[in-house]
């Protein structure tokens, strides 16, 4: 929302004082944020009304060299436009002048000829978007200054941060919120007394539902004479980003910019019937909009209609049929009130914003109506001068309601601030912004709420201390230190080991990722996932990117893929959300660590035993098995099972080539939830032996698809009472072995609590275990 | 004529431990000279007993001496061998320690997650509990429970993902004001960090994923004052330095009064720079105090409790410290980009 100082000072009592910069950061510290400040028409200080005295052509050019009375003296200069003409009012621009957008303009030669300054349009003076000649002026005198253009700024103010205030979307609102802060009043432009007096409503309004419109007021005019307004009208509408169209628009438009009332003229000879309907659309029903859009209703829009059909969508945008045209001359002048959630639901599913739908959808004000209607009065008698009210206010309204009063306790007030704060200065800030303020009793006001604060934004005490605090400042508001009880918060333990995995994981030298939760059918379908098993997105941003992550293994390949295109070698891991349908209720959100080693050279039997590595370091003591059966995206040899506690807990698979063409890529996937479920075991200490342990070695011959794990577990079995460890040494395969046989060793520690064990002691131990082994069907060496 | 023997004796010996070449070749002279067994020493000895008895006490001592001067001159000359040997195998160990060690170097944590952490632990160091919820939320804890009621406009201010079943991609992490507020009660004190989704198109400075942290607290008495106290003790943490920070009025359905609060422009100290586009501030955190209407919504009576809540963008503040000027490099998995946080 732009706002015009000039405007705002129009509706404060004396003007204003402060410069626009320093309002804006006013505006900005205590009502609302301010995005910039913009000069607008600066040159309107130089430019001046001229008469064209003589114009000619200049040959070999389609300009026009023309002498001017400045009414100082006599100029000559070069003019292109087409209506520049001897006896022609304009508008000239003086050498040494500055137009908006930065053009400066002097004197120069312009088609061999020495011009000073130039005769300017409407769009070169930013009073509107006309560029076809230079303005037309009447009825004023050379050198004048033109009537009512000054200089002024543009005050941006951020739209989110109007959400709450309907009031703020109009120079009035914002005239009170200045007045408050720089110790003004503001002016109501107001006159109710421009309302016609008691007479016979001209026609009927129909409304429907009260609760879709409160109200719903209007004013029919005869003698309308359609034209363009005068320039100050257009230059205050462009110069706050609204397009100057014709006198009765531009009423409409400065109105809502004002009040802020949306309100909208229908030619009244174009409405059949002399009643005006304010219904709920039937589904099919269609309207062309001023826009020249063909909106298909449902039976959820509210319009306004005639005997024949809508004729407005209420609140949101006029018909094109029944618009105000060059030859309209009776109007009907609509100033209504609707509910901000229909306007917003009607607006958002026809994808229609306009200037009045984003004001009503703040939840304006009913009262506003008829008001805005005696300002309506005053403005159209003025941008269209003969025109007359026929009969008298039609208005169709629901009860007004009286805002309710809030209790608002002082010694509460201050809790609630931080600070002390005098109740004359609270009363003093209430008053300024329109409050209501009697002492009910000590140390306690009744506010009484403004009604255009009232629909949506004030109602509960709370609301109060907003508009105290930021009158106040809050920089007035020392920081304090709470009491609390110094306790130490109870700890998350998820985020606690997520965090602990994330350090171990770097310290192994992988590299955290964080990629999107967003997937598509492809990725979903090349991992062998079924798409329907995943969540949808209704309203994907893109059709890459509908589906919700079931797996991190997809992302993973990703960075997989990309980063193989710049490096040698990688490794990578993400901690994130694996997201589960669940029929009825949220879905299941499992927490997952995913990593992978990727090396463009090699077997890739380096990347796994790393992937084993880290799988061991975030579940210190997990077993890794041979996957009973290789999913299609694992390497068909290489696929495992991790296993901690006796619970599988994740997975270490390299990718099959069908994927991962280049290099090789180990992968370890955990479930986190099941590790964190699981737990890490309580230590506890066994005392240290007291007699030396001893050791031997055994060598087992086996077939190539025999693991080491599986012997070692046997071992361990057959080991005997004195076992204490045994541990993978070494393998071998080649000559003497055939070449499908491999020979594995390991190294046994047997030891007695009670003694030294005798070397024949240890013998049969190994005797023993070797006899069991060969008992269990393997072959031993030596 | 033992005197003149064992003069002989101390200078062929000396001379010859002074030639020896090696700790080997010293070792044979030791054993020729000075050996238990048949050494000339020894042989030597065997004289004395014909040395008149008037000349023993002086041959005896002049013996040893000899003895002695021998002795120490094999010992030194043994250790002198012993050094120079050790002295021979450290000059061969000369080694290069400019190659890199064998093994893999450290990976780097994600820029958010380092952020993230120490926020985590400032909070948790003032008696902050840290809570998570779900990426996928329901539209009443997204909207309904923060007095965001259907139709409300500010839900316009927030593009939502919406899912299959009613469900939604949370929109902040305030749902888990809600979530935090059951489960705990009051008085409590939290914060959430966790993953957003807006319905953004992607580019340099916008991403329809990114991350915030949620703090709530509710006490008895909490107030403005309070509020202004956490925050500035949160940015100096974060920042490290002291900082200025302004609250000016903004509006969030969720708290009432609603702030914006501003940090004084750290780069040009608030006399106006490109970063803080001339004015001085720089936005940083909205936060308030907790509107009655979503206290009562988490089960908890607003006439007995009051609360402040404030919401921080990781995303925006893992960019300002590292100067990342495009917020895609965050989750494109780009090693490149990641290792630099090493």
């Amino acid at each position: 929302m732009k706002f015009s100082t000039n405007w705002i000072a129009e509706l404060t009592d004396g003007g204003l004082a402060t410069p626009a910069a320093g309002l804006a950061q006013l505006i900005t510290t205590k009502t609302a944020e301010q995005e910039g400040v913009e000069a607008v028409g600066a040159h309107f200080a130089q430019v001046r009304a001229v008469r064209v005295i003589e114009a000619g052509p200049i040959p070999g050019s389609h300009n026009q060299r023309a002498r001017i009375d400045t009414g100082a003296g006599e100029v000559t200069l070069v003019c292109g436009a087409p209506n520049c003409r001897a006896g022609l009012l304009t508008a000239w621009v003086p050498p040494g002048t500055t137009l908006d957008g930065g053009r400066a303009i002097g004197v120069a030669i312009v088609s061999g000829v020495e011009s000073h300054g130039m005769l300017a349009s409407g769009a070169e003076l930013g009073i509107n978007k006309d560029d076809d000649g230079v303005v037309e002026l009447t009825d004023i005198a050379p050198g004048s200054p033109l009537d009512g253009l000054r200089p002024d700024h543009v005050i941006e103010v951020d739209n989110k941060s109007l959400t709450h205030r309907p009031d703020l979307w109009g120079h009035l609102g914002m005239a009170r919120e200045v007045a408050a802060i720089t110790g003004g009043r503001v002016k109501d432009p107001v006159d109710p007394a421009r309302l016609p007096a008691a007479a016979p409503a001209p026609f009927s309004v129909e409304v429907a539902d009260h609760t879709l419109c409160p109200r719903y007021s209007a004013l029919l005019f005869e003698n309308v004479k359609v034209g363009p307004s005068p320039l100050w009208v257009q230059h205050r509408l462009q110069s706050i980003g609204l397009n100057p169209i014709n006198n009765i628009v531009d009423v409409t438009n400065l109105l809502l910019a004002e009040l802020p009332q949306p309100t909208h003229a229908f030619d009244a000879d174009k409405l059949q019937g002399s009643t005006i309907f304010v219904r709920r659309a039937r589904a099919g029903e269609q309207i062309e909009a001023l826009n020249q859009e063909i909106y298909t209703l449902d039976d959820q829009a509210l319009v306004i209609a005639d005997a024949a059909g809508p004729v407005a969508l209420a609140g949101v945008i006029g018909g094109l049929d029944s618009g105000v045209t060059g030859t309209t001359t009776r109007i009907v002048f609509e100033s209504a009130n609707f509910q901000a959630s229909s306007v917003r639901k009607t607006s958002s599913r026809l994808k229609v914003r306009t200037d009045a739908s984003m004001r009503f959808e703040k939840a304006q004000d009913p009262h506003n109506t008829t008001r805005a209607l005696a300002r309506a009065v005053a403005l159209l008698e003025a941008v269209c001068p003969g025109i007359r009210l026929v009969g008298g206010l039609i208005d169709n309204s629901a009860p007004l309601r009286t805002p309710p009063a809030i209790e608002l306790p002082l010694d509460w007030l201050r809790r609630k601030l931080g600070r002390s704060v005098e109740a004359s200065e609270v009363r003093a800030i209430l008053e300024a912004l329109a409050f209501g303020v009697t002492e009910a009793a000590p140390g306690v006001f009744t506010v009484t709420v403004p009604t255009w604060r009232a629909t949506k934004d004030i109602s509960i005490k709370e609301d109060l201390v907003e508009e105290v605090g930021r009158m106040l400042g809050y920089s007035s508001i020392p920081p304090t230190a709470p009491a609390v009880p110094a306790t130490p918060p109870p700890a998350d333990l998820e985020r606690d080991y997520l965090h602990r995995l994330r350090s171990i994981a770097t310290q192994q030298g992988f590299h955290e990722v964080y990629n999107y939760s967003f997937v598509n059918e492809p990725q979903v379908r090349e991992l062998g996932l079924d798409p329907a098993a995943h969540v949808r997105v209704l309203n994907p941003i893109a059709s890459d990117q509908d589906l919700l992550r079931t797996t991190l293994l997809i992302g993973i390949l990703r960075n997989v893929r990309e980063n193989a295109r710049h490096l040698e070698e990688g490794r990578f891991f993400e901690i994130g959300y694996e997201i589960h349908k669940r029929a009825g209720e949220l879905p299941d959100e499992t927490p997952h660590l995913a990593a992978a080693v990727y090396a463009k050279a090699g077997d890739g039997t380096a990347g796994l035993l790393e992937a084993k590595r880290l799988a061991q370091c975030l579940a210190p003591g997990a077993d890794v098995q041979v996957a009973a059966e290789a999913r299609a995206i694992e390497h068909p040899r290489r696929a495992y099972e991790i296993v901690w506690r006796g619970e599988t807990v994740g997975r270490i698979f390299e990718f099959h080539p069908k994927l991962v063409e280049v290099g090789r890529a180990a992968i370890v996937d955990l479930n986190l939830a099941v590790l964190q479920r699981l737990g890490q075991p309580a230590v506890r200490y066994s005392p240290l032996r007291r007699f030396p342990a001893s050791d031997f070695d055994v060598s087992v011959i086996t077939g190539l698809h025999t693991t080491a794990g599986e012997i070692q577990a046997q071992i361990a079995a057959h080991a005997g009472e004195l076992f204490q460890s045994v541990e993978y040494v070494t393998q071998y395969r080649g000559a003497p072995l055939p070449p499908d046989r491999k020979s594995v060793s390991f190294r046994v520690t047997i030891a007695s609590a009670a003694h030294t064990l005798s070397n024949d002691k240890i013998s049969a131990s190994r005797e023993a275990l070797m006899a069991a082994l060969r008992t269990a069907g393997y072959e031993l060496r030596g | 004529m033992m005197e003149s023997q064992l003069a002989e004796l101390k200078a062929s010996a000396l001379a010859r431990i002074a030639a020896a070449a090696s700790a080997a070749e010293l070792e044979v002279i030791r054993v020729e000279v000075a050996g238990r067994k048949g050494s000339q020493l020894t042989e030597l000895s065997k004289g004395m007993g014909k040395v008149p008895p008037v000349d023993k006490g002086r041959i005896g001592k002049l013996f040893n001496e000899t003895k002695t001067a021998i002795e120490s001159a094999l010992d030194a000359r043994q250790a002198a061998f012993a050094d120079a040997a050790l002295n021979a195998r450290l000059d061969a160990e000369w080694f290069d320690l400019t190659v890199p060690p064998p093994g893999v170097r450290p990976g780097a944590l994600h820029p958010i997650t380092i952020i993230q952490k120490e926020i985590e632990d400032l909070f948790t160091s003032m008696g902050f509990t840290v809570l998570s919820g779900p990426e996928v939320e329901t539209e009443f804890n997204n909207f309904d429970a923060l007095n965001i009621p259907p139709d409300h406009p500010a839900r316009d201010m927030q593009d939502t993902f919406w899912l299959e079943g009613g469900h939604l991609l949370r929109t902040h992490t305030s749902p888990v004001q809600v979530r935090g507020m059951q489960r705990l009660g009051p008085p409590l004190r939290m914060i959430a960090p966790g993953r957003v989704f807006r319905n953004e198109e992607v580019d340099p400075s916008h991403e329809h994923t990114f991350y915030q942290l949620e703090g709530m607290m509710v006490d008895r008495e909490v107030s403005v004052a309070y509020l202004i106290y956490y925050m500035k003790t949160l940015l100096q943490g974060i920042f490290k330095r002291e900082v200025t920070v302004r609250l000016r009025p903004g509006y969030f359905p969720f708290v009432e009064p609603g702030f914006e609060l501003d940090i004084q422009c750290l780069l040009c100290g608030g006399k106006g720079c490109p970063v803080c586009k001339q004015s001085g501030w720089v936005e940083l955190l909205p936060c308030g105090l907790v509107h009655p209407n979503v206290l009562r919504l988490g089960g908890i009576d607003p006439e007995q409790w009051n609360g402040f809540a404030f919401g921080l963008g990781l995303t925006r503040l893992a960019m300002m410290r590292y100067a990342i000027d495009d917020i895609r490099h965050l989750q494109g998995g780009d090693l490149r980009f990641l290792r630099q946080f090493a």
